[in-house]
């Protein structure tokens, strides 16, 4: 593949060479799309490469931001193997799969490898925001790689769920359970960020809608069982969970005397989707 | 841009335009029609939202990166703030995408959006909130699309201008100090 007539330095090494580089040479604020690489570079992977200065940095590095440039998105281009052309069947390379977003050659991944990546990071948010870890203190940390097809899918559960409970009216009960989800996320985020909170927008949307997998499995439990009482007790039970599980990444992006202030609205609008959960019959 | 596709070449991935092509279709197709067979709202906008979800990142993962080579995506670096990445092909690669490709894909995306404005307008004008939500949530998936992609190319675009620059600085500096040793 690529390794073929040069040093076989793994692909994270490769990454680490970059890093290494990027902090000797640079404080700068212009992002390197091009650059001479230098001689040990030269020797790495370009297998038939017509010649080094096409050699892109990948992507992902950590280039050293400055808060001046977060703004205007810093551009970088990924050097798949020049001579490739771009198709879904190509070789996947080396790609390294972090946790720290694409990984330098997802432009020549096969199709199958992006799904199984987007499975993945859904299943670990999963895991990091609902079960207890240990990077539940550090909420910067946690749900680094926030995504939202996970709080999609289940705020359309919730919904269909309800919907499917509810003798009438089925539309109007999956359309309000859709809107309050989603408004009520969106709001929450504002209101976090009103606060002087630190939390960014979609992480915090990402977190609110993976918080509510324990409501889904107590609407899930409710839609089988009709008795008031078990209703009850399991949606108390799973109320208790969510909040639990958004507590921590609400508490520590405020101000500690604001930490009511923002977490009150998060527990009204759990509070009410249980209520709509047992009040559906 | 032209109404029609460039002559001379045919689809480099036709697979791949095809279900670029085929999500975006089914939405707006079932979101029309359904009215005529589906009493059910929720149906409708289940199917609806789940088609522009799963277009929404066929375009997003797969169509962009092969037809046109562009890739997009937000990160959260270590000081704990979002940033936006910009990928794209070399220019090399990016010289050989096919032209009739990135037409189909630059035109379907637009015309989606369009497409979508008006039906929202059509459900403003007729008062009915819950169709409007549906096509609030297709609307914005496709509008996170086009601005994502757009960002993308004018982003290639400086890079390209970029990198002409420097390596003709380069070169114009090694050859004044070829010179320089030569005398």
């Amino acid at each position: 593949m690529s390794h073929s007539d040069t040093i076989p330095l793994h692909s994270t090494s490769q990454s680490d060479i970059d890093e290494i580089e990027n902090l000797i040479n640079t404080h700068s604020s212009s992002v390197l799309p091009a650059r001479p690489p230098s001689p040990p570079r030269a020797s790495i992977p370009i297998s038939s490469a017509p010649n080094p200065p096409p050699a892109f940095i990948p992507s992902n590095l950590p280039t050293p931001t400055n808060p001046n440039t977060t703004p205007v998105p810093p551009v970088s281009s990924a050097a798949p193997k020049p001579p490739l052309p771009p198709r879904a069947s190509g070789p996947s390379g080396n790609i390294s799969a972090s946790g720290f977003g694409s990984p330098p050659n997802t432009l020549t991944e096969p199709v199958w490898d992006t799904v199984k990546r987007d499975l993945s990071r859904i299943v670990s948010n999963l895991k990091l925001v609902v079960f207890p870890n240990p990077f539940r203190e550090d909420p910067g940390k946690a749900l680094r790689d926030w995504d939202l097809w996970g709080p999609f899918f289940f705020i359309v559960f919730l919904g269909l769920t309800l919907s499917w409970s509810a003798s009438v009216k089925k539309s109007e009960v999956f359309a309000v359970a859709f809107a309050l989800l989603a408004a009520g996320a969106v709001i929450l985020t504002l209101n976090v960020l009103l606060l002087g909170g630190h939390i960014i927008f979609f992480q915090s949307l990402s977190l609110l809608g993976y918080c509510l997998f324990p409501l889904d499995i107590g609407a899930l439990i409710c839609m089988l069982k009709d008795n008031v009482i078990v209703k009850v007790i399991v949606v108390a039970v799973t109320l208790a969970w969510s909040s639990w599980a958004a507590y921590p990444f609400i508490s520590s992006a405020v101000n500690p005397r604001r930490k009511a202030l923002a977490l009150y609205p998060v527990l009204l609008m759990y509070v009410s989707v249980g209520f709509l959960i047992i009040a559906i019959d | 841009m032209d109404l029609n596709p460039p002559a001379g070449e045919n689809y480099a991935h036709p697979n791949i335009c095809f279900f670029h092509v085929l999500f975006k279709a089914a939405a707006l197709a079932f979101y029309i029609l359904s009215a005529l067979f589906f009493d059910s709202f929720v149906i409708i906008f289940v199917v609806t939202v789940l088609l522009a979800a799963l277009d929404f990142w066929v375009v997003k993962n797969v169509s962009g990166r092969i037809l046109v080579g562009l890739r997009w995506w937000n990160e959260i670096n270590d000081e704990g703030e979002s940033v936006w990445k910009f990928e794209c092909l070399d220019q090399e690669s990016l010289a050989r995408i096919n032209k009739k490709d990135s037409w189909l894909f630059w035109w379907t995306l637009y015309l989606t959006a369009v497409l979508w404005l008006f039906l929202g307008i059509f459900s403003l004008i007729r008062f009915q909130a819950n169709y409007l939500l549906v096509v609030g949530v297709c609307l914005t998936l496709s509008i996170a699309n086009i601005v994502g992609f757009t960002k993308c190319r004018k982003d290639a675009k400086k890079q390209l201008q970029a990198f002409a620059t420097q390596t003709l600085a380069s070169r114009f500096s090694s050859t004044i100090q070829s010179a320089f040793t030569v005398v």
